[in-house]
């Protein structure tokens, strides 16, 4: 299972654009061959070889699945960031050369839609840049709903609404104008799959009222991924490997694992895919569960992490690995 | 044995309202009325403003009753179509569908035979799983599909059929197609001809 990570395709940085003041584009193109197939809404993780450590942040892909000369992402600039987006924005030159995983979608376009229904947020448009292509392709209805601060914050809205005029809409903060949420959901066909992705109150509005006007959970899909967040330090004894690792503030658990040269699983490293559920086998203070994947009954039982996100708040944690 | 534990077969359940649902089509054969007669209830209990937006398909059959049908009328929905045959209630219910919201639920009741026609339907709108509930009552008869010439027979009541185009004598498998809304049968002397289980009636 663990070697589905461990073989990364090497890449080098042909381009990088300023989107916005805060957003770049870069273009990965593959030091031989041609680069995996994928579909819209899959993601890949680069991996970026700082000087004394080393970064592995999840980016969607928004380059047209029919291209696979290359790829294309657009990172944010976090403030503050753990360092994965300040790596990207500062060290990362031209002719820089990088790993990527293969491209994992978790944020799949359901095929039998009858119409397909996009909310976008600030930097969460990424993953739609690359549906959009698939969707041309398609005779399915869609609609892009895109909300950013302002103009100028909003990364490819000139581009997108000159593109497809009567199937995008903008919408931006500062005129005070507002997806209606509401409005969108309650009018939609039977069959319409919904898909947002954005900040994490953006998110969360749209599962609420997708779920009180009806909608059934086989038909929303969100994609979110939460960055580790930091925390207390702490230690963790991995009980198959005989080892004890020391988690510092700014390391999340499985970076932490992975520097200890332990091979842990992991596909999103944003806490949404469930891959990287690790049993725990001892502890004696709290999980701090920060995922979107286990049930609150599984929180609550202490007996199962997700180490991508999550941390401890213990003097000793013990896990499966 | 060959038209056993196979999981294609749909597995019902009785009908219970869905009280996430905002709008609510129970559609109906015969005997059917009785289960939906018993959710309309239901509703009536748990969340009667939902009785509004609660619109009935219902078809009658010979076995059923003018009871049947009173039962429904009784029941205060927001509208109730009656059919006297299954071509119609589903062309009306197709043109219905191509109308509704997102936030419907759909409860169907009846023999399997027109279940599995009203399913058909469901899915061509992407109805999924957690949109449909379904009952089965009456007649266990099944639509069997020649999987040699495709054609399509009604009212199979037997483990072993003969197929009325390519007169193939058939073996009824659990094996079910949603997309043909029929059970497959197969050819059950192709090894040596002529030699043929005992015929039963089995899906009565």
């Amino acid at each position: 299972m663990s070697s589905s990570h461990s073989d990364t395709i090497p890449v080098r940085v042909a381009a990088i654009e300023s989107v916005t003041s805060q957003i770049k584009r870069f273009t990965l193109e593959p030091l031989r061959g041609e680069l995996p197939a994928f579909s819209g809404g899959s993601h890949i993780i680069v991996v970026m070889r700082g000087q004394d450590r080393v970064y592995r942040n999840p980016y969607s892909l928004m380059s047209s699945p029919q291209e696979l000369e290359n790829y294309q992402i657009s990172v944010l600039r976090c403030d503050p960031s753990r360092g994965g987006s300040a790596f990207m924005h500062e060290q990362v030159r031209v002719g820089t050369e990088l790993e990527i995983a293969h491209p994992v979608n978790l944020f799949a376009l359901a095929k039998l839609a009858r119409k397909q229904l996009l909310l976008a947020g600030g930097i969460g448009i990424t993953p739609f840049m690359a549906q959009l292509h698939d969707l041309r392709l398609t005779r399915v209805p869609y609609e892009l709903h895109y909300a950013t601060r302002s103009p100028q914050h909003g990364a490819y809205c000139e581009s997108l609404a000159r593109a497809e005029p009567e199937r995008v809409h903008l919408y931006h903060d500062c005129d005070r104008h507002f997806i209606d949420i509401e409005g969108l959901l309650s009018r939609q066909p039977l069959g319409t799959h919904v898909y947002v992705c954005g900040p994490a109150g953006m998110i969360s509005r749209v599962l609420d009222t997708a779920r009180a006007l009806g909608w059934p959970e086989s038909h929303v899909h969100y994609e979110k991924f939460a960055a580790p967040p930091t925390g207390e330090a702490f230690d963790v004894y991995l009980q198959k490997s005989g080892i004890s690792v020391h988690v510092p503030a700014d390391r999340s658990l499985l970076e932490a694992i992975e520097e200890a040269g332990v091979d842990a699983p992991y596909l999103c490293r944003g806490g949404v895919c469930g891959f990287c559920r690790t049993d725990v086998v001892g502890l004696d203070g709290e999980i701090l569960h920060n995922d979107h994947f286990l049930s609150a009954e599984e929180k609550a039982s202490g007996k199962v992490i997700m180490p991508c996100v999550s941390r401890a708040r213990c003097r000793k944690l013990a896990l499966n690995l | 044995m060959l038209i056993t534990g196979i999981r294609s077969k749909p597995v019902y359940a009785p009908l219970q309202p869905d009280l996430g649902g905002r709008y609510h089509v129970m559609v109906g054969h015969g005997v059917g009325a009785g289960p939906l007669a018993r959710l309309i209830g239901d509703f009536r209990t748990q969340a009667p403003d939902a009785l509004s937006r609660t619109r009935v398909w219902y078809v009658t059959d010979a076995a059923a009753t003018q009871d049947d049908a009173r039962s429904l009328q009784a029941g205060g929905v927001g509208e109730l179509r009656t059919f006297d045959a299954v071509d119609p209630l589903l062309t009306d219910l197709s043109a219905s569908l191509d109308q509704a919201l997102m936030g419907t639920r759909l409860y169907v009741a009846g023999p399997e035979s027109f279940m599995g026609l009203v399913m058909r339907i469901a899915h061509g709108f992407n109805l999924a799983q957690d949109e449909v509930r379904a009952e089965e009552c009456g007649s266990l008869a099944r639509r069997v599909h020649c999987i040699h010439c495709r054609d399509t027979m009604e009212n199979v009541r037997t483990n072993v059929v003969e197929c009325r185009s390519c007169h193939r004598w058939l073996i009824v498998r659990d094996h079910y197609s949603r997309r043909f809304a029929a059970y497959m049968g197969v050819m059950v002397d192709a090894e040596v001809p002529g030699e043929r289980p005992e015929i039963k009636e089995v899906f009565v």
